[in-house]
């Protein structure tokens, strides 16, 4: 091979290489920061695709609608992590529940700093705080049961254990009693617990329909109950559809149980208006209002669009609806108004599941 | 034989260079593969690039599995969840699914899955390993998208007796055993190989994705596996040689938690039996050959942290046959079929599901006078029933010009049959998917030549690929996810390679890099505005680099070599992503020979610069760690 026959291979490859040479830096966005911190608003949990540890918190601020998307991290510079399942705020603390990652992180609820961690738990899934030294967390277990795990607010312990029916999930406080949802778990069960708040003992267990997953107080000092029904073993249809049910506190006893009749879709995410006169639920691909006088369920929906989660403002009377989109990149929430018209919408995280209004 | 030499150059020499480093030093495993057991392999894959790792090579990876092998040495880019754990291809920015490996010629994918994991295949228990890039549906049938990853077992005639044991201990608590005995008379050669591997993988790493960034160790990702392969050869008759092959393996791996869990119990068991026998008949004018295979494997599954056991079993038979013969002088046929019958079963299907499958394949291929230029047709058709797939046709061209210049070029039609989880799973499976199907098309310029003391390659190839009807689980309306042919995806890019090796007297130095640009955008959606269009998919780096360096003198070698990995998203709508990382790795190789014995000493170190890097986000991964060995030879030839 001749000089020239070298200089001209050589050249070839030169330029085939300087093709190559391009910059596939991505950029990175500054996320905003409300100069008065994270008051006057709507924190939105963003689950993050299960196991990847995304999860994150965003916040919609009433004042001026600006969004601050995944401030644990820019505060703290660490990830709050595998699949945040709700939020609560409670005496001016945060307090986030981190499903797969078995902790609840707790922050300043203004500047979302991070002031400790309450870990030991098995699929934690909501928080309640009772006094200013004593909270809640429900959760799955790993056991037989579902737990509430009683927490030392000061020093972030687990103090103690409640058993209740499977699947311990969310929680609501009437007066000095703790109603807790039983959705199932990674089973299935039917009860909702009722825990003395003083005591921790374990009042009794009321027999609602399959599931129950949400639940909401009314004006009336009813307790609502939103079952997600039970499904068969290979998930394909539903053995028991869900139903809206009533409980009397005062008795407690059902009152009113409503079934609903699709064999393939569960109504999910229980939300109640400031004047607790209406309910709203997600069903069959749509947002449905019921009001509390009906002993029916309502036929015709309020809005026309299936969303992930649903939640209410009571302080801007609006409702909160997340759209999870391919459920692998950010998300949406969209702001409707009382009748059902659009307000706005803005970007949420990854699987925006639901909301805490502060 | 003119042309086939030719032909088996052009693919072995410029890539054999990648391998013979070694090739002074580990003479006694230097393995001339005297039946080839797929004709279609050697004459048919003209215009498609292709990599040898030939067993000098695989030697030096000894104690390593496949993923290590194909990370360290091809230009495929490997996606790994961490030391020991899930390891899949993805060629030129495909799916896990769109690359096919091929056991001696046969499909050794699950078809619940469709996909293997390649962490879970020993390199000792294979001769050699070959890849072919793009898409060659022609040849292999479904799942040859992105490329075709081939691994060859063979074994020579007349070598006389050969006992080898190996043994090797390294970090977190990590050791191997392996041993195999050959017998290789004239006309019958039998081996026997076994291993033995456990480790507990214990090691520190930095979590970040806690508060403080704590040190902390990895917890629940111990394994244990151990596996045999046995094989025979008979020389029937002066022109029939018959194998058989049976494959027998057991893991048993812990799941470690990602750095965002607490804790993990999870365990993954898989067991897997693969056997096969084929016959070959090399005759003056007509080659035949035909060969069964019979698979089983089970995957079982648990994690008493959310209540889940998943117990699954797939069992694969296939039936082949091909033939090759000559119409003049310049041109090679080959004609066959192929059926393949799977069956599988796992709580989530209900019922046992199977599927049976045969395809018609053919090739011709014509070269010119002078051997420079080689023309190939080739095609496919597969009939499933209830379910039309498209005919894959395939054209090739390589050829020689300006006396030290090749050039390649091959347009081919690929597709991907859903598996069984797509199909028939409970709730979301939907049995009226359609296949996947597209086209790819490359063209390669490569440079080689030597000149004293020197020898060089360069290579350049570009290619397109779309692949549409692409299979997605995705939530409708009122959030119930099922599988839809929703995707199309576009992939494009440029691979450069180059290698030099200087060789003086007794001392050897190579030098090598290569360079990936991949462009792989999904460009439909059925959801609407889904933030996913036109966007890099997840864990696709657009840019990795690999540069190695060796050099050796008499019996010892030293190589050293550096992994880049750029920026890959971690989410669909390319808004979070994972910073670039480099990985280095060093071995040593140390021989001593005997008469008849020859030991060999090696030590192998990993990550030396000691980086922290994820290749999953939030999966933790090793620091520098070490792994030292010796292996013992014996050779006894045979009466002459």
């Amino acid at each position: 091979m001749n000089v020239k026959q070298l200089i001209f291979a050589s050249s070839i490859a030169f330029a085939i290489s300087m093709m190559g040479c391009k910059k596939d830096d991505p950029e990175t966005t500054n996320p905003t920061t409300p100069a008065s911190g994270f008051t006057n608003g709507v924190f939105i949990t963003n689950e993050g695709p299960y196991n990847t540890g995304t999860g994150t918190v965003s916040f919609y601020s009433r004042s001026n609608g600006s969004v601050s998307s995944d401030i644990f991290n820019t505060k703290n510079g660490f990830p709050l992590g595998n699949v945040v399942q709700s939020m609560e705020v409670y005496n001016s603390k945060g307090y986030i529940v981190v499903n797969n990652a078995g902790k609840v992180e707790v922050v300043d609820a203004t500047s979302f700093a991070s002031v400790g961690t309450i870990t030991g738990l098995t699929s934690p899934r909501c928080f309640l705080g009772i006094t200013s030294s004593k909270g809640y967390v429900s959760q799955f277990g790993s056991g037989a049961t579902g737990e509430v795990k009683i927490i030392d607010l000061n020093t972030k312990a687990i103090t103690g254990t409640i058993a209740t029916g499977n699947g311990a999930d969310a929680m609501l406080k009437v007066g000095n009693t703790v109603y807790v949802a039983c959705s199932g778990g990674f089973t299935n069960d039917s009860v909702v617990t009722v825990i003395d708040a003083t005591t921790n003992a374990v009042l009794t267990n009321i027999n609602t329909g399959a599931n129950p997953a949400s639940m909401q107080l009314d004006a009336n000092g009813k307790l609502w109950v939103l079952c997600v029904g039970k499904w068969n073993s290979s998930y394909t249809s539903l053995v028991n559809t869900g139903s809206l049910v009533r409980i009397n506190p005062a008795t407690n006893t059902v009152d009113l149980s409503l079934p609903f009749t699709s064999t393939t879709n569960s109504p999910m995410h229980l939300c109640i208006d400031a004047a607790k006169t209406t309910l709203y639920y997600l069903y069959q691909g749509a947002v449905y209002a019921q009001p509390i006088a009906l002993s029916n369920l309502v036929s015709t929906p309020l809005i026309n669009r299936g969303f992930y989660s649903l939640g209410y403002d009571p302080i801007s009377n609006a409702i909160f609806a997340g759209d999870a989109g391919n459920f692998s990149s950010n998300g949406k929430v969209i702001r409707y108004n009382q009748a059902g018209a659009v307000l706005d919408s803005f970007a949420a995280g990854i699987i925006p599941g639901n909301f805490c209004f502060r | 034989m003119n042309f086939f030499k030719t032909s088996i150059c052009i693919f072995c020499y410029a890539h054999s260079l990648l391998g013979n480093a070694q090739s002074l030093v580990d003479s006694i495993k230097q393995l001339k593969p005297v039946e080839i057991s797929s004709l279609r392999l050697n004459e048919f894959s003209s215009g498609n690039k292709c990599e040898t790792i030939d067993s000098a090579m695989l030697n030096k990876y000894a104690t390593s599995n496949l993923a290590d092998v194909l990370t360290n040495e091809t230009q495929v880019f490997v996606k790994s969840y961490g030391l020991g754990s899930l390891a899949t291809t993805s060629f030129r920015g495909a799916g896990a699914s769109h690359t096919a490996v091929l056991w001696n010629g046969f499909n050794i994918e699950s078809p619940m899955l469709g996909l293997l994991d390649i962490s879970l295949i020993p390199s000792f228990f294979l001769n050699d390993v070959r890849l072919q890039y793009g898409g060659a549906g022609a040849l292999w049938g479904s799942g040859a998208v992105g490329g075709t990853i081939l691994l060859n077992n063979a074994l020579p005639f007349n070598r006389g007796l050969t006992v080898s044991a190996m043994a090797s201990m390294g970090s977190y608590n990590d050791a191997q055993q392996q041993a195999s005995v050959e017998v290789s008379k004239r006309k019958f050669a039998s081996s026997l190989k076994i291993f033995n591997h456990q480790a507990t993988n214990d090691f520190t790493f930095t979590n970040i994705a806690k508060r403080g960034f704590p040190e902390e160790k990895q917890t629940n990702a111990e394994l244990k596996a151990s596996g045999i392969l046995q094989e025979n050869l008979f020389q029937i008759s002066s022109h029939q040689k018959l194998n058989t092959r049976i494959w027998y393996q057991n893991n048993d791996r812990n799941l470690p938690p990602s750095m965002t869990e607490d804790k993990s119990v999870a365990n993954q068991k898989d067991d897997a039996l693969r056997a096969s026998t084929e016959w070959q008949r090399t005759g003056e004018r007509v080659a035949l050959l035909a060969r069964v295979a019979y698979f089983n494997e089970g995957i079982n599954y648990t994690d008493s942290m959310i209540h889940l056991q998943s117990k699954s079993r797939s069992e694969v038979s296939i039936a082949e046959a091909e033939s090759r013969f000559s119409i003049t002088k310049l041109d090679a046929v080959n004609i066959g079929f192929n059926n393949t019958y799977s069956q599988a079963s796992t709580l989530d299907y209900g019922e046992n599901k199977f599927q049976n499958r045969t395809a018609l394949f053919a090739s011709y291929k014509l070269h010119s006078k002078n051997n420079n230029w080689n023309v190939l047709l080739s095609a496919r058709q597969e009939f499933i029933k209830n379910t039309s797939i498209p005919f894959s046709p395939t054209i090739g061209v390589d050829g020689k010009f300006l006396k030290y210049f090749y050039v390649k070029m091959n347009i081919a039609k690929h597709y991907r049959i859903p598996t069984f989880n797509d199909l028939y799973w409970a709730q979301g499976g939907n049995p009226d998917l359609k296949q996947e199907n597209g086209w790819s098309e490359e063209i390669s310029l490569n440079h080689q030549h030597e000149i004293k003391s020197w020898s060089w390659y360069l290579g350049a190839t570009v290619f397109n690929r779309t692949i549409d009807n692409w299979i997605l689980w995705s939530p409708n309306a009122a959030n119930v996810w099922s599988a839809g042919n929703v995707a199309s995806v576009w992939s494009r890019g440029v691979e450069y390679k180059l290698n030099a090796t200087y060789t003086f007297k007794k001392l050897k130095v190579k030098l090598s890099g290569l360079y990936n640009y991949v462009l792989s955008t999904n460009e439909s959606s059925a959801i609407v505005g889904d933030a996913s269009l036109h966007k890099q998919l997840m864990y696709v780096p657009i840019q990795n680099a690999q540069g190695s360096i060796s050099i050796g003198y008499r019996h010892f070698s030293v190589s050293y070599t550096t992994i880049y990995t750029g920026y890959r998203y971690t989410s669909t709508d390319n808004l979070a992503f994972l910073k670039p990382y480099s990985v280095s790795n060093v071995s040593l190789n140390h021989l001593i020979l005997l008469k008849k014995w020859s030991f060999r000493i090696f030590v192998q170190l990993n990550n030396v610069w000691n980086q922290t890097y994820q290749v999953m986000q939030y999966r933790a991964m090793p620091l520098l760690n070490a792994q030292a060995g010796v292996g013992i030879y014996f050779n006894k030839p045979n009466k002459p």
